[in-house]
């Protein structure tokens, strides 16, 4: 794919220029001395002069005790019920707070959290209608604050999220399906839901906004008021994790300590999460040895393959496809005045296809993924429950479009089409590999690529209409296809609203009744069947191009043991509670 | 010859008198200018450049529709300089480099020709407004310059640039609306200057017109500085608009010298080095020429100026 | 007198530059369009997005905005920063204090090399030193500082790992006391060279780049004005009484050649400080610069406003500053002669 050469002959002679010129500067390295802040800092044996790592000194970075990993965004809270679905502040979440389930290391298996049990109706813990939810609460948790949690922390944390109900947060998550929350006895907590559902467990209790919070710590800085966000809350989080945050210096770095009175397998070491905007400056970092782990998209790939002391991970794909979407509910006149099509273009499924036809995936994937990534079929996601390697997946088929173009009638006077995407990433890529690809294809189709600020591409995302009639961006990662097809596939969902999908899918119900039916059929293989229906279905009438599918990938220092990853967790997919060096 | 004895003597200023004077003139300030071989060297790199810009579409095969926007070759990407058919490599997106750099120039020229066009002419009104008609429109005007000038240069063009949107064409509203003021400053201390110079006053005594004073005498010796200005400012504008492409203001695969080096940047520290190194190499030589250049000028034509 | 009347005079017009300077500034953000893009998500719904608008005034006419935003400065009220996530106030300082001291550093380093270099090119005028030294300066200013930076880092960084980025080592920041926030400062307040040297450390990359430029005009300033000086008459009758050529250079022409230069210094300020934002990028140092880039990429707007606000202040304030101590300088000059 491209020649890679480990030490290039012109950076060898920049060194020697370089060791002439400052040929005396070089000594003074300073050990690194154990500053010991706080007291009972870390598990011992890594306490030796880490004067060893890594030959250069990078000015004494308390590197041997304290795990680094380079952050490319700051959090904007880390308060459980305000954080939004994507956003730095899940990072810090997924590791100070615990939910009563978890997502399991491997695959999407769930794991018990602060439940001891994962209900299922075979231990009895769902009843039989699919309806209450019982939850076996852990005894002897402590949180961060010192005190014990019980199924009361539970309800006031669930309760507390749908009461606060903020704009920003995800408790729509919860007050969508849960129609009650009960506390048994100190140690039951039992959930009853509006209607049965297949995805309550993968989605719902796993999320971040479901959380456990300390209900005193709580009450003693502010307590619950609706519509308000918490300020105490927003930077000082009191969960059970297996970390403490000790420290957040906004726009620098977090701080997490090793939790000592934490119920399971405690922490190794503890974690400096850095916040590192630039690229090039965690790229450099990591091969440097100053940071031990970073998130990386495959693009960046060969700027670390083969480097010193630092190993790539690729596992699974991401439950994120990239998707460019078609917008045909907006009004005559309001998109970029460049563009020639009215809300009648997309509506027509000819023409979708024939976009989907066109994309240059092969270009896409090896192009801006690096290699690292692949198609994936409408709409199910590589990894997640519903997929099958069988359903039909868009290859370009240029002849096969053309054909498409003219019988949909715009080939001959073509058209112009704006895409806005947000600035300076994959999906800015995605844009002009679209561009490129119909350009290809007949000169007279333009796609204009706007690359937009996130703000401003935010706005235009949140606004309804959307006043753009495509876009690029990837999708949420669902734990469960219920989920994902509400937001992105099903008629009146949440996607399917705001781009007028009703007037574009050719049998509208048809699809709305199989989704519906998945989503409250308890009996997975059933599910599965209705699933398999639907697949051809949303192939011939397709609502998006999906560009791609990265695959997951972290990049750390060969001296981190205990790896792993779990796409399912939220960004960046990694608990560092397992990990030491 | 005959004209400068039919002229009054207090005319003869440095720059302005009869055509064959001026002309006369010209000559020896170019001859000077010329006698300087650092600034020659600048101008054969200029003249090399604007070769380059207008000669893209003959020497490379323009990528359309928009021959502006890199052709990117989604199969060949990272290959290194002396690959067939991309002699300086390409970038990350398969773009050829060497490409980036011919088409860059035209960018630039593009660039640099429109900002310097439209600011000395917004300047030029300006301030020959404040310096010719004075009072409180003087007053008002220069407020306005000095509000203007209260917001560092780089500041000012970003903030503008970024709300408007990442596009170059924002970019180049942005400079042109940053850089006018220089020149109205220039224009109206000129008109300030000339105003007091006795050889305006005689001229007003034996009877032009407002408009041909100004035509005649104050345009052509303003000239001098707003030259040297502007020679420079077609370096500078070119290294702060590449500055901005670099943070990420102009639109994406765009070819122009600072979206080269900021695509290319994180490829150096793996080798990757030819996809930023010779677009950097191509803004610091492109603002070095104009900086010879209008050092040399400023040397011959008005040595005691200072640069800011 | 003529001084005082001329400084009350500039005093008296500051407050319609900075009135104006803030209209300007919202004006332009507005341009944007509406800041509430910056607490939205995909997810909102246009309701969730309307309760948004509501806590944050946005759904005001933009004259009432421009008061509640002035007004807001006035009280100290900067607004909120969706980059920084936090009041734009309650960063500011940790910021600004950061970007003060590689400005400062980097200002040391420019106004010496440049004196320095000046000095030693003019008093060769002509020679080999004046030509190497006007390639120096004429480079140094055509130089994207972003690129140099690039260089920089590849070499001392990556290769040889001399100098670590960033602008402390955290385990060492943290085990001294804070009380101006200038590293370096406070470092020698609590007596730990181990501090100061870590300073000095993630000072030495940052402050080259970004002062190169600088140093550049300074040095040309420098020379020209110094090579001026040297023609001056009162020069020929020093050196015709016999005093040494060393002599006559450090006591009369250098000293007098300083005051040009010092407008240039005073004006240079504007210029380091603009530099910051790409070498705080690129050596991920946590001000204001690095700041202002983020949130140019991200639309925030109260972060960009309060940003170039304070800066042209800054800027308005020090070119006052030069200004009276060129004007002083000069008459003592005018006087002393």
């Amino acid at each position: 794919m491209d020649t890679r050469r480990r030490t290039p002959q012109w950076s060898r002679l920049l060194v020697v220029v370089a060791l002439l010129a400052v040929a005396c500067t070089s000594g003074g390295t300073t050990e690194t001395t154990g500053e010991d802040g706080e007291a009972p800092t870390t598990t011992g044996g890594e306490g030796e002069a880490p004067a060893t790592t890594e030959g250069g000194d990078e000015g004494g970075e308390g590197s041997g005790d304290v795990f680094v990993h380079a952050a490319d965004d700051e959090a904007t809270t880390v308060d459980p019920a305000q954080v939004e679905p994507g956003e730095g502040g899940e990072t810090i979440i997924t590791q100070v707070y615990e939910r009563l389930i978890e997502v399991g290391p491997d695959g999407p298996d769930l794991v018990p959290g602060l439940a001891t049990e994962v209900p299922t109706i075979d231990n009895g813990l769902i009843s039989e209608d699919g309806l209450t939810y019982t939850f076996p609460i852990r005894e002897g948790v402590v949180f961060h604050d010192g005190t014990e949690l019980t199924a009361e922390d539970v309800k006031y944390s669930w309760d507390r999220a749908m009461t606060m109900d903020l704009p920003e947060g995800n408790a729509g998550l919860l007050a969508d399906i849960v129609a009650e929350t009960n506390v048994v006895d100190d140690l039951t907590f039992e959930v009853t839901l509006s209607e049965p559902s297949a995805s309550f467990l993968n989605a719902v209790v796993t999320a971040s906004v479901a959380s456990i919070v300390s209900q005193d710590a709580v009450e003693a800085n502010g307590g619950v008021v609706a519509g308000e966000v918490n300020e105490f809350l927003t930077a000082n989080p009191v969960g059970t994790g297996a970390y403490e945050l000790t420290a957040w210096n906004r726009g620098e770095n977090f701080q997490l300590g090793v939790f000592e009175d934490y119920w399971g397998t405690p922490a190794n070491i503890d974690v400096r999460i850095d916040i590192a905007p630039d690229t090039d400056t965690r790229i450099l970092g990591l091969r440097a040895g100053e940071y031990d782990m970073m998130e990386i998209d495959p693009s960046l790939v060969p700027d670390l393959e083969g480097a010193e002391g630092v190993e790539i991970y690729s596992g699974e794909f991401l439950l994120e496809p990239i998707h460019i979407g078609f917008n045909t509910r907006f009004e005559e006149g309001s998109l970029p005045p460049e563009d020639t099509i009215g809300p009648d273009f997309f509506q027509d499924p000819l023409i979708r296809r024939a976009f989907n036809l066109t994309f240059d995936y092969e270009g896409f994937i090896a192009g801006a993924l690096g290699g690292m990534g692949g198609t994936v079929p409408h709409y199910f996601p590589q990894g997640m429950l519903g997929y099958s390697e069988d359903y039909p997946v868009y290859e370009q088929d240029l002849a096969a479009a053309q054909a498409l173009f003219e019988e949909a009638g715009v080939w001959d006077e073509g058209f112009t089409v704006s895409v806005i995407a947000e600035e300076g990433n994959l999906f800015e890529v995605a844009a002009l590999v679209l561009r490129d690809s119909m350009a290809a294809l007949n000169p007279a189709f333009e796609i204009r690529v706007l690359a937009q600020a996130e703000a401003q591409f935010d706005e235009a995302h949140a606004s309804d209409p959307v006043p753009y009639a495509m876009w690029v961006k990837n999708s949420d990662p669902f734990a469960d296809p219920d989920a994902l097809m509400n937001a992105y596939i099903h008629p009146d969902g949440e996607w399917g609203t705001v781009h007028g999908m009703r007037e574009m899918y050719q049998d509208p119900d048809a699809i709305a009744g199989l989704i519906d039916e998945a989503g409250t059929e308890l009996d997975t293989d059933a599910r599965l069947a209705l699933y398999e229906e639907l697949a051809p279905m949303l192939y011939d009438d397709p609502m998006w191009i999906i560009a791609g599918n990265e695959t997951a990938l972290n990049a750390h220092r060969d001296t981190v043991t205990g790896f792993v990853m779990n796409p399912l967790w939220p960004r960046p997919s990694v608990k560092f509670a397992f990990y030491d060096k | 010859m005959a004209e400068v004895a039919q002229h009054p003597p207090v005319v003869t200023t440095p720059v302005s008198g009869p055509l064959a004077v001026r002309l006369r003139r010209l000559g020896e300030i170019v001859r000077q200018v010329l006698r300087n071989p650092v600034t020659v060297i600048g101008l054969v790199i200029i003249v090399l450049m604007f070769t380059m810009a207008l000669l893209a579409p003959v020497i490379t095969t323009p990528n359309e529709p928009n021959p502006y926007q890199m052709p990117r070759d989604w199969s060949a990407l990272n290959e290194p300089p002396g690959t067939p058919g991309h002699p300086l490599g390409t970038t990350a997106h398969g773009g050829d480099v060497l490409y980036g750099i011919i088409w860059g120039s035209r960018t630039s020229l593009r660039l640099s020709l429109i900002v310097v066009g439209v600011t000395v002419t917004i300047g030029t009104i300006v301030g020959s407004l404040a310096g010719y008609l004075g009072g409180k429109v003087d007053e008002f005007l220069m407020r306005v310059v000095d509000i203007f000038l209260a917001i560092p240069e780089l500041i000012f063009a970003l903030a503008i640039a970024a709300m408007l949107g990442p596009s170059f064409t924002n970019i180049i509203l942005a400079l042109a609306v940053v850089y006018w003021v220089k020149y109205a400053r220039i224009i109206r201390g000129q008109i300030m200057h000339i105003k007091q110079n006795d050889y305006v006053d005689s001229a007003r005594v034996i009877g032009d017109s407002k408009f041909h004073i100004y035509a005649k005498d104050v345009l052509p010796n303003s000239f001098t500085p707003v030259m040297v200005q502007a020679t420079m400012d077609m370096g500078s504008i070119v290294l702060v608009g590449a500055t901005l492409s670099f943070i990420g203001l102009a639109e994406a695969g765009l070819a122009e010298w600072g979206v080269l080096v900021s695509e290319g940047q994180v490829g150096i520290s793996t080798g990757r080095w030819w996809a930023s190194t010779f677009p950097g190499l191509m803004i610091f030589l492109w603002a070095l020429a104009f900086n010879l250049v209008g050092d040399g000028l400023r040397d011959v034509l008005d040595p005691r100026t200072e640069s800011r | 007198m003529q001084i005082r009347d001329y400084l009350i005079r500039r005093l008296m017009v500051l407050p319609i530059l900075l009135i104006g300077v803030s209209i300007i500034v919202f004006t332009l953000t507005r341009i944007g369009g509406s800041p509430i893009g910056i607490y939205l998500s995909h997810e909102m719904t246009p309701e969730e997005v309307e309760q948004l608008e509501e806590r944050y005034g946005l759904n005001e006419p933009l004259p009432v905005q421009y008061l509640a935003w002035a007004g807001g400065v006035l009280s100290g009220d900067l607004g909120w920063s969706g980059v920084a996530v936090a009041p734009v106030t309650a960063v500011f300082g940790d910021k600004l204090t950061a970007t003060m001291e590689l400005a400062t550093a980097a200002g040391i380093v420019a106004v010496t090399l440049g004196i320095t270099l000046g000095t030693f090119a003019g008093s060769r005028r002509d020679r080999l030193p004046d030509h190497l030294t006007r390639v120096f300066s004429v480079s140094g200013s055509s130089m994207p500082d972003f690129w140099f930076a690039i260089l920089l880092l590849i070499v001392f960084w990556v290769y040889l790992g001399w100098f670590p980025i960033g602008r402390s080592d955290p385990a060492i920041w943290a085990s001294i006391a804070h009380p101006t926030g200038l590293y370096t400062v406070d470092s020698l307040m609590a007596g730990s060279w181990q501090a100061l040297r870590d300073a000095i450390w993630h000072l030495i990359l940052p402050a080259m780049t970004l002062g190169l430029a600088t140093t550049a005009i300074i040095t040309r300033m420098m020379r020209s004005s110094l090579v001026e000086e040297l023609n001056e008459d009162y020069v020929d009758a020093a050196r015709a009484k016999g005093l040494p050529e060393r002599l006559v250079l450090k006591r009369h022409a250098r000293r007098n050649a300083l005051i040009p230069t010092v407008t240039v210094i005073g004006l240079s300020f504007g210029f380091l400080l603009q530099g910051t934002v790409v070498v705080e990028i690129l050596y991920q140092w946590p001000g204001m610069g690095r700041w202002l880039a983020d949130a140019v990429l991200r639309g925030d707007q109260a972060t960009i406003m309060a940003y170039v606000l304070f800066t042209s202040v800054l800027f308005l304030t020090v070119n006052l500053a030069v200004d009276i101590i060129y004007a002083y300088l000069d008459r003592r000059v005018v006087l002393g002669s």
